[in-house]
């Protein structure tokens, strides 16, 4: 918010352009020198819709970048190594164009992707179709795997692209575990959208939390972008549900709770769990005083027990610089981002030739190394391209810092025990 | 069933008034702002600036804000709109869609990807409501923006009958040039209505910002529910517009009640049959327009 646009004059922006590319010219020469060179590509949502997901890619890129900067042994070997990071502006087409590309202009040697179906889908199957590695985490994985033609019951068509982090059974496992830290009459309302997450939700997790023993009350798939929710909230209060879960786009999610709140609902959910909302610090401060005691999920916690292998940090490292140098509250997304780099060099350090793309596929399939998120291990996963990984159930509540408003606090482990659990669930209505 | 009619006239209040802006200058001047959207999310986020750091309400952000939104839309008329309405009559509304894109940016730029809205400002309100006769609970940011564009609209209609200005602006609107034989200045005229039209937009960027959450791209959703509540309500009128957005409320509330992802398509629908009637079954000033900004007829 420091950063003045308006302020830009034309001569200005000349100038800097050229100092930049200047300098951009001479780095890349200074690397150049004598070690051969690595090209990662690396792919995220930076703007648009999903650009809540891309907003600490540029910290995180820089802490990688400083940590490579003198180059890195990989396998024994020196390198150069540029990291080429690109803009997908939340379009998945884009997505799959500059995922080509950076593979037949930039000639990179490895893709990391990361967050959201519209993002890494499209870049996976480029990398698949033109035998390049490719490494990707948070979507659900299910998504990944069988949304991209992957059929159960037979032979993994994937050989370049590998995805780790939570899946289904994940989310499962966490809200059986957090949904039990409370008395509840068990009837579950849920919210879930017409689009490829919440009917994947709806198929895949609601059988299985039924069959868990809670009622699942479902008015049906509603479309992104719905104003009005009266009809839903009417059959809920209908119902006297207890627990609600969602999995909606963020302001969505605004709209209907705020809704729910003038017709009543809030003072009758004693759970609020929300998913693909609520996952920034800036979701949950839009709801005002509805945010307090929202309960949600993370892939990424700052209190995770594990250090980035790559630049050493540990997760309070990496949050706190991220406030220092921004003035922003941390984010789940920065463990996640940090992990992709974690897990992708581990790969092209333990391949044979890190400039040979069959020898780094290998790799990939044979990775079991602990990153920033906790272990990414392929060779005991489901499928042979699949490394599922924990999320974590939380609760936000007022912020201990005056700084800001809300912080994220683990309220139970059930898919890492390795996470300390730091407070207790409190009821939403209470 | 009654619950569901009642929200979907609340709600038809937020899309008239967020439609208000955008009809006025298509009425007025001939033109569909496809920046409308654009400047709301602006003016949300103006609104929001004030209220994070110097804890103004947005209600007295308000005071500020829509001058200098009025201020904007004389300059939008002044030194874009007048100047690309010299190369025909589609090129102000090409002009008005690189400015949305202009804008979205620039408010990516500055105030990144977070989700921002204005309920944390205004306390309870964003959530509180009246209770009618029978259980039925609407909620009082809803009512208030419904009574909000009643006034608007109202307002705006009588100013465009009633006052030497308003008369000064239809009949630049209607005809330029003979506008200017008898005295009134044409390029004056245009500019208060624009300054009318955008400053208008503020009102409704508060209204957004408490019923619901905003970001840098969130002005296309909006343009296109101002649009659709516009076209039902006659392209124009200003009354038409409040029935335009009640009308697009109670389509969508029924398409819900179908089907709960019927919502948004009911909407459209509406909208569309609306759209073919009025060019097959009224042949008469809103086809003209209608024909006259698509570049069809002179």
């Amino acid at each position: 918010m420091t950063t003045n646009i308006l302020n830009i004059s034309r001569r200005g922006f000349v100038s800097a352009s050229i100092a930049g590319t200047a300098a951009l010219a001479l780095g890349g020469r200074g690397l150049a020198a004598d070690a051969p060179k690595l090209k990662v590509g690396f792919i995220s949502p930076r703007t648009g819709p999903l650009a809540g997901f891309g907003q600490t890619d540029g910290y995180v890129l820089e802490k990688v970048r400083e940590t490579l900067a003198k180059g890195v042994t990989l396998g024994g070997k020196a390198y150069a190594v540029e990291i080429l990071d690109r803009d997908t502006q939340s379009d998945p087409s884009r997505a799959g164009q500059l995922a080509k590309d950076l593979i037949n202009n930039d000639g990179i040697d490895m893709m990391l992707v990361i967050s959201t179906p519209e993002v890494i889908n499209p870049v996976s199957d480029a990398c698949e179709a033109a035998g390049v590695p490719c490494l990707s985490t948070v979507m659900p994985w299910e998504a990944w795997y069988f949304g991209r033609g992957a059929k159960p019951g037979q032979p993994s068509p994937f050989k370049w692209t590998y995805h780790f982090g939570f899946g289904v059974d994940e989310f499962y496992k966490a809200y059986v575990s957090q949904w039990s830290l409370i008395e509840t009459n068990k009837k579950v309302g849920v919210m879930y959208p017409n689009d490829a997450d919440g009917n994947a939700i709806r198929a895949a997790l609601a059988p299985k939390l039924a069959a868990a023993g809670f009622t699942i009350i479902d008015p049906g798939p509603y479309e992104d972008g719905t104003t009005d929710y009266s009809s839903q909230i009417a059959l809920f209060k209908k119902e006297k549900v207890e627990i609600f879960n969602t999995f909606p786009i963020p302001p969505d999610f605004a709209a209907f709770w705020r809704q729910a709140a003038q017709q009543g609902l809030h003072k009758q959910v004693k759970i609020v769990q929300v998913a693909k909302t609520g996952l920034f610090p800036s979701d949950v401060e839009a709801l005002g005083s509805l945010g307090n005691k929202i309960a949600g999920a993370c892939y990424w916690h700052k209190a995770f027990p594990y250090k980035s292998p790559l630049t050493g940090l540990s997760g309070t490292d990496l949050a706190d610089g991220y406030e220092a140098k921004t003035g922003k509250e941390w984010t789940q997304q920065l463990g996640a981002t940090m992990s992709l780099f974690d897990a992708g060099f581990a790969a092209l350090n333990k391949a044979s030739d890190a400039k040979d793309k069959a020898s780094v596929a290998k790799s990939l399939a044979g990775l079991n190394t602990e990153t920033m998120i906790g272990k990414v291990d392929f060779t005991s996963g489901p499928f042979p391209n699949v490394s599922p990984g924990p999320i974590i159930g939380g609760q936000w509540v007022k912020s201990q810092n005056p700084k800001f408003k809300y912080d994220f606090v683990v309220t139970e482990n059930a898919t890492d025990k390795n996470v300390p659990v730091a407070a207790k669930l409190q009821p939403y209505n209470a | 069933m009654l619950n569901q009619i009642a929200q979907a006239i609340v709600l038809g209040g937020y899309y008239a008034l967020i439609a208000c802006g955008l009809s006025f200058m298509l009425s007025v001047m001939r033109v569909i702002n496809l920046a409308h959207g654009s400047l709301l999310v602006l003016g949300g986020y103006f609104l929001w600036y004030l209220g994070e750091n110097y804890q103004v309400s947005p209600f007295v952000g308000l005071l500020a804000l829509v001058p200098l939104l009025a201020l904007a839309g004389w300059a939008l008329q002044r030194f874009l709109l007048e100047r690309s309405a010299r190369g025909g009559e589609l090129l102000p509304i090409l002009t008005t869609f690189g400015l949305s894109i202009v804008l979205d940016n620039l408010l990516f730029e500055q105030f990144g990807a977070d989700t921002r809205s204005l309920a944390p400002y205004i306390g309870d309100l964003a959530w509180d409501s009246f209770e009618l006769p029978g259980g039925i609970f609407v909620g009082q940011i809803g009512v208030l923006t419904l009574v909000a564009a009643i006034v608007l609209l109202g307002g705006l209609q009588l100013f465009l009958s009633r006052t030497g200005t308003g008369k000064a602006i239809r009949a630049t609107a209607e005809d330029p040039d003979t506008a200017g034989i008898v005295g009134i200045d044409a390029r004056k005229a245009s500019a208060i209505a624009s300054a009318i039209a955008v400053g208008s937009i503020g009102v409704a960027s508060a209204a957004l910002g408490m019923r619901a959450t905003f970001d840098a791209y969130a002005g296309g959703a909006q343009l296109l529910f101002a649009f659709e509540a516009t076209i039902i309500g006659g392209a124009g009128s200003l009354w038409g517009t409040l029935i335009g957005g009640i009308v697009l409320a109670l389509a969508q509330t029924a398409g819900a009640a179908i089907h709960p992802q019927g919502f948004l398509i009911g909407g459209h629908l509406a909208f569309i049959l609306v759209l073919f009637a009025r060019f097959l079954f009224l042949p008469g000033e809103f086809t003209y327009r209608l024909r006259r900004i698509a570049g069809l007829a002179k």
